[in-house]
């Protein structure tokens, strides 16, 4: 049952984490993305389709990639040159986005919700001879997809390009201080475009693994809220690299721990309301920290 | 900006016209959009259009139900612009939609016995009830501890979704119901239509009447003013004694009842009872019509009923077409991005800072 | 390069705001390896003729010279190019980044795959703080980093981009002593190593210390431009003022008999680093009387009229608002006790600009009859009041439903008065009543203050202009370091002899 529960959850967790990783490079370049839904059922039509028209997961996979991209270009657009409240564009951006796919899907599929495709391609597993044997540890690392691995080689590599690299400084500086960062001669609006394509993208990836890691299917309601599970991640985070893939990791489990009970007595719903609960908590922390070292020093 | 008239306690004659131009243009773009999206898959725009504006307005009836489309989005409208008023950014009133409409069908299921007036006004007033505690709690998190209230109330949004989500399919299950539902409310806990056989129930008017309300509250109560003074520049109301925590708090209470009433009143008037997809994100469209009408109420019950028709065409444009009911997300995706972009940027580029 | 004569300077520069001559043909000089002060009150030209240095403003007529030669600068970036870096009053520093972060950012030293060269970015700025004689650790945050550090940091960054000209704006504004000594030591040092410094500042025990020339500024033009050994502080002050006889002083109200209308007692203050900016404060107002507040910019002014006004608790002490104690008051009830308040920030807190005048005159009051009756707002009463107010104050408006942003500043600034006096308040407490205002104005805004006196009020006058101060006040009292370090009434009044205290020197 814990090795089902672990497997399980190391899957669930993808998405959250590749997701999460692109909301916070998102958010240190200055945005808060709530349009990384969009972007993640994006990638998972795009991916389905371009695996099945080529028979190549690879090819499916860069194509999601793209398109996430994509997307997230003509979100940030929107926000960093027409000044749109990211919040309410992020939200519209959802809802445009699921209408248009589900308008692709009835006029050329003619199908009104879920749509199986010929010649799919499915991501392949990799099985760790030797390890697949080892309880726990091999149901977390064997039998699992290229993006499993992808999303948790690019948590220590996100930390080392944020600290280490000149893209990540001027990420920093651009997300936290605007002015400053045009005053000393970097172009702000562009870094932060490039970060919501990296976002974009990385949510691309997060809805192909959806689509052609998993089932092999896609459907308009594939997302299911993912993104706003991979937002609390980063809001978990609170900006870190590893801490938000402790949230990832954690929520991820939730849900396998929520899957399993289901018909064993225990409601779902309680389940998935934990990520934004432990949200919640955790800023309510923080809130009551700062108040203590506000009132500590009398101002 | 332009050296805009005030529409305040004491308002200038002067008309502002590039106000109404930005509140239009998102309707452009939007249209322009769902053009290229129909041209291109081989439909006339000019035609689908048509057709979907004679299905939003041709006729007494189809203009019922496009007002009946366009009562909750204007009930979310309202609750919305209170706290934004006040220059909270309270993204909440989709959870709070949610929570009183269960609250509304519990109350509608349970208290049979109730005569039919005394039980609209307490399921009415329980959805109201709740909608205002829930989200006194982000309002005390923002005065107290200065948690940003847009994550706090996203995230309630989703705990309001799963908790009503959970009483649907547990206790509060319809018995021998598959499909998550409550029991029914009883018929004299409906919304009685104000003219039968038109399907357009009280609930309009009660959301007619709060909107005047709201005007009343933004042009002549002092609270109204209050908030307006906080939403435009907090240091001067903090200077001239206004009490910031304690106003956040007004206005959150407030705006929760109001949500929770919409809630409450799309159970009583709509769905008679509580279902699964209860609200298809009502409260963000409210949010994004709030905005685009500039928390004015004219242009809030402008917005709600352009919403409204666009929900009422897609639904019957997709029986009679081939037309996909898709459009009409696209369309009212396409106009929610583009309610908060600033229009002025592109006619005339000022120097950046 | 030979050296030049003039590293940088300004030729006959004019620049004009619609009918304000902002600057009058102004002409100085910098020399290599020098420190120049730039002296003036506020409106002296001082702000504008250092924007027009940094290519922020074009000169109507004139123009910069560069190495002895005239140049356009287009913009901050062109000035930059050619070495001229600019210290600003807010730091442009990227809180969430590391000292040595911020040092580099735009210019970092790399390696392959665009990996900052730690090693080498590190060398360097122990380099540059080594020759400025300063220690930091460079691997601290800048939010938790004080603020002499910032300061240091900036003019570090400015030298790694390669400037040799430093203006520095009021850089001691944010200074305890100690680090203003440091801050000064500092530039002399850079001084020495050949670079051009332009210090600009109001406190003028800094310009005497450090620098080798000074020009002094008053209404757009150079007035004088000397060296710390032909002039002294008391000079200098007449110098920035203008005529040093007589200012039409009133005669002084005082009557100590009566009880004071507003009284702190051993107020102190805070600021949010938990460093203290009043040090146990002891004052009190009677009726008709006027004290005036003096003292460098940062002395403690606005901790006084924050934790008067209640918008900032005192953490220690006592306020008395009419006989009443108002320590835990909040400002509504202060207000009500009789406290009115102009504020020294009129966009942002002294009126809400994008609301109708009318609303302006009225807020704070609006729950009150005859302007609410039964829970509702009465928009003709609120009307008909704002215009007899606005009158009563020489407002020129065209409609008053009108937004306040529509009106110039004076008028915008008698809107504030009209409010703050309207309600006819016991003590009022006019922080800079005047800055940002054309003459005839400031004429009608000291009369108004005068006439609330006369009338029995009592007033708390901040200023920055000591000639504001010398015309209304009876007594000024002066600070330094956020504690009163004098008080000065009757014909003692001088400002050399203000001066002096506003530096901390014994009277």
């Amino acid at each position: 049952m814990i090795d089902y529960v672990l497997a399980a959850a190391a899957l669930l967790t993808t998405p959250l984490l590749l997701t999460a990783i692109g909301g916070l490079i998102n958010r240190l370049g200055g945005i808060v993305n709530l349009g990384l839904e969009a972007m993640m059922l994006t990638g998972a039509y795009v991916a389905l389709a371009m695996s099945s028209a080529t028979q190549s997961w690879l090819v499916a996979l860069l194509a999601a990639l793209a398109a996430g991209g994509a997307v997230g270009l003509l979100f940030s657009l929107a926000v960093t040159r027409l000044e749109a409240n990211e919040i309410v564009a992020g939200v519209g951006l959802n809802v445009a986005t699921a209408g248009l796919i589900g308008f692709i899907l009835k006029d050329y599929y003619h199908s009104s919700g879920t749509i199986r495709l010929p010649d799919v391609v499915m991501l392949p597993r990799i099985v760790l001879p030797g390890v697949a044997q080892i309880p726990i540890a091999g149901a977390i690392l064997s039998g699992k997809d290229p993006l499993t691995w992808l999303s948790w080689a690019l948590v220590p590599i996100t930390a080392f390009v944020l600290s280490r690299t000149r893209a990540g400084l001027r990420l920093r500086a651009a997300g936290a201080a605007r002015e400053a960062a045009t005053a000393l001669g970097l172009r702000p609006l562009a870094i932060r475009d490039a970060s919501t394509i990296v976002a974009g993208a990385l949510a691309g990836l997060a809805g192909a693994q959806l689509s052609i890691g998993v089932v092999g299917v896609f459907s308009v309601g594939m997302s299911g809220g993912r993104a706003f599970i991979a937002l609390a991640a980063f809001y978990f985070g609170r900006n870190r690299p590893g801490l938000t893939a402790v949230g990832a990791a954690l929520f991820g489990l939730f849900d396998a721990i929520q899957i399993y009970l289901q018909g064993r007595g225990v409601a779902p719903e309680l389940m998935q309301m934990l990520p934004y609960i432990v949200v919640l908590v955790v800023l309510t922390a923080i809130g009551v920290g700062e108040r203590k070292r506000r009132l500590l020093q009398g101002v | 900006m332009s050296a805009a008239a005030t529409a305040g306690v004491v308002r200038s004659p002067r008309r502002d016209w590039t106000a109404l131009v930005d509140a239009l243009a998102p309707f452009a773009v939007a249209l322009i959009v769902g053009a290229i999206l129909l041209a291109a898959t081989g439909r006339n725009p000019f035609d689908v259009y048509g057709l979907m504006a004679r299905e939003g307005f041709g006729g007494a009836g189809r203009l019922e139900a496009t007002l009946t489309a366009a009562t909750p989005i204007l009930f979310t409208a309202i609750a919305t612009a209170v706290s934004f008023r006040a220059g909270i950014f309270n993204v909440g009133v989709e959870g709070v939609f949610y929570l009183g409409g269960m609250a509304g069908a519990v109350v509608g299921f349970t208290l049979t016995s109730f005569p039919s007036p005394l039980l609209i006004v307490v399921e009415l007033a329980a959805g109201a009830l709740i909608g205002g505690l829930w989200l006194a709690a982000p309002a005390l998190l923002r005065a107290r501890l200065q948690v940003d209230e847009v994550v706090s109330t996203l995230m309630l949004n989703f705990i309001a979704a799963n908790l009503t989500l959970y009483l649907v399919n547990g206790p509060f299950l319809a018995p021998g119901s598959a499909n998550s539902a409550t029991p029914m409310i009883v018929e004299a806990g409906w919304l009685p239509r104000i003219a039968p056989p038109s399907t357009l129930t009280l609930g309009f008017v009660i959301a007619l009447i709060l909107l005047a309300l709201y005007a009343l509250w933004d042009r002549l109560t002092p609270l109204g003013f209050e908030a307006r003074l906080n939403g435009l520049n907090p240091r001067f109301s903090r200077a001239i004694g206004i009490d910031a925590p304690r106003l956040i708090l007004k206005v959150m209470i407030l705006s929760g009842a109001i949500g929770g009433l919409a809630g409450s009143a799309h159970a009583l008037g709509v769905t008679h009872r509580f279902v699964v997809g209860f609200s298809p994100g009502y409260g963000w469209t409210g949010l994004a019509v709030a905005l685009m009408g500039r928390n004015s109420a004219v242009g809030m019950l402008i917005g709600a009923i352009v919403f409204g028709a666009l929900d009422s065409a897609g639904t019957t444009v997709q029986l009679f077409s081939d037309i996909p009911l898709e459009i009409v997300d696209v369309l009212q995706g396409v106009v929610t991005i583009f309610a908060v972009v600033r229009f002025g940027r592109l006619r005339g580029r000022r120097s950046a800072r | 390069m030979a050296n030049p004569a003039v590293r940088i300077g300004a030729r006959g520069v004019t620049r004009r705001f619609g009918a304000v001559l902002a600057n009058d043909a102004i002409d100085f000089s910098a020399v290599p390896g020098a420190i120049r002060g730039v002296v003036g009150g506020n409106g002296a030209g001082k702000t504008t003729l250092m924007r027009i240095l940094q290519g922020l403003e074009q000169p109507d007529e004139g123009a910069v010279v560069l190495n002895d030669e005239p140049v356009t600068l287009a913009d901050p970036a062109d000035a930059f190019a050619r070495g001229v870096g600019m210290v600003h009053q807010e730091f442009m520093l990227v809180d969430e980044l590391t000292l040595l972060e911020n040092l580099i950012l735009g210019r970092e030293p790399v390696g392959p795959g665009g990996v900052i060269d730690r090693d080498k970015a590190l060398d360097e700025a122990r380099r540059l703080a080594l020759s400025a004689g300063v220690e930091l650790d460079w691997g601290l945050k800048v939010s938790e980093a004080p603020v002499h550090v910032r300061q240091i940091v900036e003019i570090l960054r400015l030298l790694y981009r390669g400037a040799d000209v430093l203006i520095l704006d009021e850089p001691t504004a944010v200074l305890a002593p100690q680090q203003v000594r440091d801050l000064l030591n500092l530039l002399r040092r850079l001084r020495d190593e050949g670079r051009t410094i332009l210090f600009i500042s109001h406190k003028l025990d800094e310009v005497l210390t450090v620098c080798d020339a000074i020009t002094v500024l008053r209404a757009g033009k150079v007035v004088a431009s000397t060296t710390p050994a032909e002039a002294n502080a008391g000079r200098l002050a007449e110098l920035m003022v203008g005529e040093t006889v007589d200012f039409p002083r009133r005669v002084p109200q005082t009557r100590a008999v009566e009880a004071p209308l507003l009284s702190l007692r051993g107020v102190k203050a805070l600021d949010s680093r938990g460093v203290e900016r009043l040090a146990g404060i002891d004052l009190d107002l009677r009726p008709g009387e006027v004290v005036g507040i003096a003292g460098v910019s940062g002395s403690g002014q606005d901790e006084i009229v924050a934790v008067t006004t209640g918008l900032r608790r005192a953490a220690a002490g006592r306020v008395t608002i009419a006989g009443k104690d108002a320590t835990s008051l909040s400002v509504a009830a202060r207000r009500a006790a009789g406290l009115g308040y102009i504020s020294a920030d009129r966009a942002h807190e002294g009126l809400c600009l994008a609301e109708s005048i009318a609303a302006n005159v009225v807020a704070g009051r609006h729950r009150a009859r005859p302007f609410a009756r039964g829970g509702l707002l009465r928009p003709r009463t609120i009307r008909e009041h704002a215009r007899k107010a606005l009158d009563r104050f020489g407002v020129i408006y065209r409609d008053c439903g009108d937004a306040a942003r529509n009106l110039s500043g004076g008028n915008q600034q008698r809107v504030v008065i009209a409010r703050e006096l309207d309600r006819q308040p016991r003590a009022l407490i006019a922080a800079q009543p005047t800055r940002g205002v054309d003459i005839a104005g400031a004429a009608f805004i000291h009369r108004q203050i005068l006439a609330f006196a006369a009338s029995g009020g009592a007033v708390l006058l901040v200023s920055e202009e000591l000639e504001e101060l010398l015309t209304l006040a009876d007594r000024i009292v002066v600070l330094h370091r956020g504690a009163i370090v004098g008080e000065v009434a009757g014909a003692e009044r001088s400002i050399g002899r203000i001066g002096r205290m506003m530096l901390g020197e014994a009277a």
